[in-house]
């Protein structure tokens, strides 16, 4: 009797309590959430999502189109055309690197950044 | 006697609650007026970037490093700062001191004009361009690859597509293959009620918000519940810092690439494509028994996100003759980073890759 006096804490059974309604509460809601209806009612709820972007979108278009300033759509068109570029001086830069790893000493290539490179002599130490 | 204790003990327990008391109200202002603590801190070189990508290579921190390169493969949908949270709670850090030469891909935060990325850019030129940077820079011809839950789908179907390729090892952290088991995902990208096709070309890209809001969904409970945790240990230094951390990366979702969601929606989640073999990427089928490298799995039980059931049929698919499943307590996110990884995954990882790695 007094050993359950001395740990019965008040605070800790209040945490368990806590612990206790999330899960319960978490599972009652996933529950309510795997059915057909709900996804359903979220379907539903993201149309409007997309419509109300959709029309936003087509607005501020054809706003910005009249002050003539670019679109969303030109700024992206630039973009695009600058990864493209991007694109082939990487594949310029792979080319070259590869053709010089072969080199007559038979060393690797040069690193990227200086910093010093341990042995990669390491093994694992034995269980 | 015992009398006496418990009146010490009831004593003793007004008197610490009273002190947490005043802590909290002293510890609550400062949670208010401060910042996120600082994340990712390990030093590093961006060693290569193109577009958003972003090819780190860590700073050794041995004397001696193993013969293989680690690469480590982030999913799409949040940062990889996760893997390299805070001195001390760092899987990369750990992974350092242990004598890894590493490396990650930081995919950045997709721009408008990446909404046109397909998984065959992630997995045919992206990981391989990565895996041909890290065996240049260090002078290798092998890389172990460790990706954490879409990262590792990423660095299996790019296992699977080169078999012949440098990949020596792979280690996934749970990793889902089965959509079967993604069962509150998969009932809410039912293709009845959910138009993925309208939804990536109204959008473009989809916003982090609404992935924010759907992992969040999975378990509607833990936002409240979590608050209340922290008022509770808001004079707890060390867990304070641990919560912000952890809910600073949680609520630091990216957008997805829409090109890459629609083909995750449709083959993935509806059509469960991955775990049948039958994934076609630039017209070449992932066949998971094609991986015949090591391969470790290693997952969570008590993982929300990725369920067991859908991470369980990936070492069964993978045609390795040296592979295995570890199962560690803890959910998706403590399995990788935080007080328990320290003492469960990160060793684990360390004693299977490090006999593998010389």
């Amino acid at each position: 009797m007094a050993d359950k006096t001395a740990t019965a804490d008040p605070f800790e059974m209040w945490r368990d309590w806590v612990a206790n309604s999330e899960r319960q509460w978490n599972s009652f809601l996933n529950n309510a959430m795997a059915t057909d209806e709900f996804s359903q009612a979220m379907g539903r709820m993201m149309d409007v999502y997309l419509n109300m972007q959709k029309n936003m979108n087509e607005v501020m278009g054809r706003y910005l189109q009249v002050i003539n300033v670019p679109t969303r759509n030109d700024v992206m068109a630039i973009g695009e055309r600058l990864s493209q570029i991007e694109d082939r001086l990487n594949q310029i830069e792979g080319a070259l690197a590869r053709m010089s790893v072969p080199s007559a000493s038979g060393t690797a290539a040069p690193r990227a950044t200086a910093v010093p490179r341990p042995p990669r002599t390491k093994k694992p130490a034995k269980a | 006697m015992t009398a006496s204790a418990s009146e010490v003990s009831v004593e003793e327990r007004v008197r610490q609650q009273v002190e947490r008391t005043i802590q909290r109200s002293i510890k609550g202002l400062e949670y208010i007026s401060t910042g996120d603590p600082a994340v990712g801190l390990t030093p590093k070189d961006v060693i290569y970037s193109r577009g958003t990508l972003k090819l780190y290579h860590y700073h050794p921190q041995s004397d001696e490093v193993y013969r293989v390169p680690v690469l480590l493969v982030m999913s799409l949908v949040s940062k990889p700062y996760i893997l390299d949270l805070t001195p001390g709670q760092s899987l990369v850090e750990f992974l350092l001191k242990q004598g890894f030469d590493v490396f990650m891909i930081d995919w950045g935060i997709p721009r408008p004009e990446d909404s046109k990325l397909k998984l065959e850019d992630y997995v045919l030129d992206f990981i391989p361009d990565c895996a041909e940077r890290v065996l240049r820079d260090s002078g290798e011809d092998e890389v172990s690859i460790v990706g954490y839950c879409m990262g590792g789908q990423l660095s299996t179907m790019y296992a699977a597509l080169h078999p012949d390729g440098p990949v020596k090892n792979l280690a996934c952290f749970t990793t889902p293959v089965d959509a079967d088991g993604m069962t509150l995902f998969r009932q809410w990208t039912d293709k009845r009620y959910f138009d993925v096709d309208r939804v990536v070309d109204t959008l473009g890209n989809v916003p982090p918000e609404l992935l924010y809001a759907s992992f969040d969904m999975l378990k509607p409970a833990a936002r409240v519940a979590k608050n209340v945790q922290l008022w509770d240990n808001l004079w707890n230094d060390e867990f304070v810092k641990s919560y912000r951390m952890f809910d600073r990366w949680a609520a630091d979702q990216i957008p997805f690439p829409g090109e890459c969601f629609r083909q995750v929606t449709k083959d993935f989640m509806w059509d469960n494509k991955f775990a049948k073999n039958e994934l076609l990427l630039a017209g070449r089928r992932v066949d998971l028994g094609n991986v015949r490298i090591p391969f470790i799995h290693i997952v969570a039980e008590h993982d929300h996100i990725v369920p067991y059931e859908a991470a369980r049929p990936l070492v069964q698919l993978v045609g390795s003759e040296d592979k295995k499943e570890v199962m560690l307590k803890g959910g998706h996110v403590s399995l990788v980073a935080g007080g328990n990884a320290i003492y469960r995954l990160w060793p684990q990882l360390e004693s299977w890759l490090g006999e593998r790695s010389v």
